[in-house]
């Protein structure tokens, strides 16, 4: 059968070129069409799972009471004293602003907050900032209300009074890019008046997928100069070059266009276009790359041999079909695994990714050898006549390391060994600052709102009980200031807060009165009395409609998922200690949903690995008809994955959802190279080359293209200059995975294979 | 009688009813002098969840001075607050806060500060001046099967307020309100309003308010039961000494 369709396309490319050309070239365009139809969303929280514990508890908070993770905008310069009736009069204009956004529910502010105030029997209720232009008696009067009110200040004021912060709070999660680009707009014409810092997960959940983008586009182009680059130098022949690129961008464009298609046939969210995706055109890149380097560099050897161009493609072609068929495969199985992720989206990109591949398949295997067979090619040319540097390179490297099989084998395997004890320290988390290098413009603004304001984040606690017990809201007091004592918490709210300003007020602002009354009578008459005037809305955020559940809300400066858990577990314990009979608490909040699904993402990309690997295990085993070939396909791959995170874990970088994600793709990358070697091995000890020569022939016939693909894809490790932290692990990761898997292969594979070559001769033979 | 009515909106049109004249046919209607009123006041919040108050009231020269009492739920009760209007200066409000056992003033400096907690706010419940509002019949429709006038309000520019306008559908020939749409200053509806009245002694009497804050989606429902007119409640009753009194 693989006999009959290798001659069948052989034959399309050979005989009917032209034909077979425009047919691929139609095709692709067809299906590349699809590329109008992809739907692009740009929100991070749409891509979450919702069916995790937490994320329950969180959306129950949500639906109960407003949305609880703010966008933080402060502006100010520092130094100065920001309580000025200019300023404030500004602050009253973003205020109203932010209001008109079609995503904001809420603007939380210096103009939209109220103050309590309290003389001769005489209470108001108003509003912070009674009008737009306030003159100098109200801004003082204004600026000692904050003095004597911390609980107030904290949120809406810098320690140093030098800036306003002004909160946002979402309407719901469905466009954070849209809240953030508005946002944007609006500051953008003030940016000379004032120095503006942003943060909040809306912000950064906003802000990130259009940076990605920006810096993917952007160091995308450079890796695929340098790839042309280094392509051109040892391919030495433009047309060569071009050959290989037409592959790359046909293959992209079918993937796109497929993807478009999925999505407009069936309008399903695994199949938009989401952050995640923009690194599935660089990782097509690398693997049609890996096909077309493989069959042109085989190519030019064939073609100098034999000096002429059919022979060398039928031997090409010959060789190379079914590596080449094994490859993309095995990788598109790798890539299927993904469907049991969380992720709803890695569905479609491991399917979409998979029909790339698959589709660089079918060009690599009738488009690319029409190409080539229509090129009159000049046998006398150095690119052709003439090994590569590279060329000479490998079959050097290759003498050597087939010199002391076994003292590579040995090196190799301590590396692998020794390197496999890190994955005991590996450490399993995410901080969201960690995201970004250090003097990118959102690090710096989370660190400066961590540092001067309120925080950029908050861990909620929500509290179910009778909320106008004096005893249960004393027992809120005491929760929040236990919370208080953490380093990294700025201040925290809740509806005791309110009761117990009210209580001070009503007693003509007396300080000793700044408590939760002692009977449920007084809570109540304070109730009752602030609806005479205030809004039946303001305390939504803080307390059910039946007094039944509030929230505790703590901000805090951005800190990890470990230590997020560890904070809540040690209130959880305070909790227990104090006794709650009459309330019942649990946290919640962003971060304690963003541990579950660091967790969760890590343990499915390491299931997909595995799955991986066995899946590769199993195919080749089938093709290569015996279970020994099947074992040795996995060696270099499963050694980079050893290699991968036990360096993670020597090194400490930590394993978050991104890493462990990108390590599942990015191994995909590397399957191919054991392939082709076992492959040349098998042809080689059926054509009769002896087992004295067989391995040096397949490291010089293998070795080179592999490194050609591996230098060539070094291109994309310009990532590694993006200050976005995602982007570097997966130029990183890229780097990596070509480097273990090929020097896996070149050196622990080539090893094995030489020091079993008998015995593996006679199995190839068989 | 449909007939009738239109006959008798185009006639006024012919004879040029404005919508300052449509205003001050409403401030003249009769009125009783004062009143007492058991209300029963139902919040209800977006997902449906309600709050009912119960309240008694006794108001005079058209709600210029009231006194309201809560009757339940049981954690109100007793407490009560009393409203002076007063043309020259600011109002004065005061409530009794029996936990407390204390009487304290206060203050909604905002018009469109809540009323109790309501979906109306202190601009919704005050007469409209033709000195803050420009009036205009915009035309005519039937509520309900009654001819009414649309009478639209704009505020004037030194107004500050939370509206942009106001269409209210007035019975062309009672002059009381029997709807209302209060829009933003973008244009967009805010609040819905209905108005119920029955007659008694000669006078039409509220008797039903419902209040929806559409961009909310928060509403407000007022009863009025158990309605007395003309007591000759004298006005020395609206003093904070009957505060602390709950009348039978």
């Amino acid at each position: 059968m693989t006999h009959k369709l290798k001659r069948w396309a052989l034959n399309q490319a050979l005989e009917h070129s032209r034909r077979t050309v425009l047919l691929t070239l139609f095709i692709t365009v067809i299906i590349g069409s699809g590329v109008r139809f992809i739907f692009l969303d740009d929100n991070i929280m749409n891509m979450l799972p919702k069916d995790i514990d937490s994320r329950r508890i969180w959306d129950e908070v949500i639906e109960d009471f407003k949305y609880t993770d703010f966008m933080f905008i402060a502006f100010g310069n520092s130094g100065g004293n920001i309580l000025n009736s200019e300023a404030l009069s500004f602050a009253w204009e973003l205020s109203e602003k932010f209001d008109d956004i079609p995503h904001v529910d809420e603007v939380i502010s210096i103009s939209t907050l109220n103050r309590m105030d309290s003389d001769d029997g005489f209470l108001e209720v108003g509003d912070l900032m009674p009008h737009k232009n306030m003159t100098e008696e109200e801004v003082a009067s204004l600026s000692d209300y904050l003095k004597s009110n911390s609980n107030i200040s904290s949120r809406i004021l810098s320690k140093d009074a030098d800036y306003i912060n002004i909160i946002l709070r979402p309407k719901s999660d469905h466009d954070f890019p849209g809240m953030v680009a508005a946002v944007s707009n609006i500051t953008a014409s003030y940016q000379n008046q004032y120095e503006f810092h942003f943060g909040g997960q809306p912000h950064l959940t906003g802000a990130i997928p259009a940076l990605i983008k920006t810096e993917t586009q952007q160091l995308m182009l450079l890796g695929l100069f340098i790839m042309a680059a280094i392509l051109l130098i040892n391919l030495r022949s433009l047309p060569a070059v071009g050959m290989v690129l037409s592959v790359i961008f046909l293959s992209a464009l079918s993937m796109m266009g497929f993807m478009g298609w999925v999505y407009h046939f069936t309008q399903t969210s695994r199949f938009t276009f989401s952050m995640v995706n923009t690194s599935m055109p660089i990782v097509l890149l690398t693997i049609a790359n890996s096909d077309g380097v493989h069959i042109l560099s085989r190519f030019f050897r064939e073609a100098r041999k034999h000096k002429d161009v059919k022979k060398a493609l039928t031997m090409t072609m010959n060789q190379l079909m079914l590596p080449i068929f094994l490859t993309s495969i095995t990788t598109t199985a790798a890539f299927l695994t993904m469907v049991s992720s969380p992720i709803a989206t890695m569905t479609g990109y491991g399917a979409t990714i998979g029909f790339g591949i698959l589709w660089a398949w079918i060009l690599s295997s009738t488009y690319l050898p029409a190409v080539i067979h229509l090129k009159k090619w000049n046998m006398q040319n150095t690119a052709i006549s003439k090994p590569s540097i590279l060329e000479n390179l490998i079959h050097r490297f290759g003498r050597s390391i087939l010199e002391y099989p076994k003292r590579i084998l040995a090196t190799g395997v301590v590396i692998v060994v020794v390197s496999s004890i890190g994955i005991w320290f590996i450490n399993v988390e995410v901080n969201i600052i960690n995201l970004f290098k250090p003097g990118n413009e959102i690090r710096e603004s989370t660190l400066f709102l961590d540092r001067e304001m309120a925080g950029s984040m908050n861990l909620i606690v929500k509290v179910e009980g009778d909320l106008k017990d004096p005893e249960v809201l004393n027992k809120m007091v005491d929760i929040q200031n236990y919370i208080s004592k953490f380093p990294t918490v700025n201040t925290t709210f809740s509806i005791a807060d309110v009761i117990k300003e009210m209580h001070k007020s009503i007693m003509d602002n007396d300080p000793k009165f700044e408590t939760i009354p002692e009977t449920r009578g007084k809570i109540n008459n304070l109730f009752t009395m602030y609806s005479m005037s205030g809004d039946p809305d303001d305390f939504e955020a803080l307390v059910n409609y039946e007094y039944e559940t509030g929230l505790i809300t703590a901000m805090m400066q951005s800190v990890s998922t470990k230590e997020i858990v560890i904070m809540a577990d040690q209130i959880k314990a305070y909790i227990e200690e104090m006794g709650s009979e009459k309330f019942i608490t649990e946290t919640s909040g962003m971060m304690m949903f963003l541990k579950d699904f660091t967790n969760l993402v890590v343990q499915s990309s390491i299931n997909s690995i595995i799955l991986s690997i066995v899946i590769i295990l199993f195919i080749a085993w089938i093709f290569f008809r015996h279970w020994k070939f099947g074992l040795l396909s996995v060696i270099p791959l499963t050694s980079a994955v050893i290699l991968n995170f036990g360096l993670m874990g020597w090194f400490g970088v930590d394993l978050s959802h991104f890493t462990a994600l990108l390590t599942s793709i990015i191994i995909g990358v590397g399957v191919d190279f054991a392939i082709h070697y076992i492959s040349e091995f098998i042809h080689y000890s059926k054509n009769g080359i002896g087992t004295d020569e067989i391995s040096r022939q397949v490291v010089d016939d293998v070795g080179y293209p592999i490194l050609l693909d591996v230098f060539s894809n070094m291109g994309f490790g310009a990532l590694i200059a993006s200050s976005l932290i995602p982007l570097v692990h997966m130029g990183g990761l890229m780097v990596f995975a070509m480097i273990s898997t090929s020097l896996g292969t070149l050196t622990i594979l080539a090893s094995v294979m030489e020091i079993n070559k008998q015995n593996l001769y006679k199995t190839g033979n068989a | 009688m449909k007939n009738l009515a239109i006959i008798i909106i185009i006639i006024s049109w012919m004879f040029g009813l404005t919508g300052d004249e449509l205003v001050q046919k409403m401030d003249d209607r009769i009125t009783p002098k004062d009143s007492k009123v058991d209300m029963v006041m139902t919040l209800t919040n977006k997902k449906g969840k309600t709050r009912e108050s119960s309240l008694r009231s006794t108001t005079k020269d058209d709600g210029a001075k009231q006194i309201i009492w809560f009757l339940s739920p049981a954690d109100d009760k007793g407490v009560s607050f009393l409203k002076i209007e007063h043309d020259d200066k600011d109002d004065e409000m005061r409530m009794w806060l029996p936990a407390f056992k204390k009487i304290r003033r206060i203050s909604a400096s905002k018009r469109s500060d809540s009323f109790m907690g309501s979906d109306m706010s202190y601009e919704d419940m005050s007469t409209r001046q033709s000195n803050e509002f420009k009036f205009k019949i915009i035309g005519s429709e039937f509520f309900k099967d009654a001819s009414c006038y649309l009478l639209e309000s704009k505020p004037k520019e030194h107004i500050r307020t939370e509206y942009g306008h106001h269409i209210t559908w007035v019975d062309s020939t009672l002059f009381v309100p029997l709807k209302e749409e209060s829009y933003d200053k973008m244009g967009k509806i805010i609040k819905e309003k209905y108005f119920i009245y029955t007659v008694i002694n000669k006078y039409q009497i509220l008797t039903e308010i419902k209040v929806t804050n559409i961009q909310k989606n928060h509403s407000t429902t007022l009863k009025f039961n158990n309605i007395e007119l003309d007591r000759g409640v004298k006005d020395s009753y609206f003093h904070e000494r009957y505060l602390k009194r709950l009348p039978k």
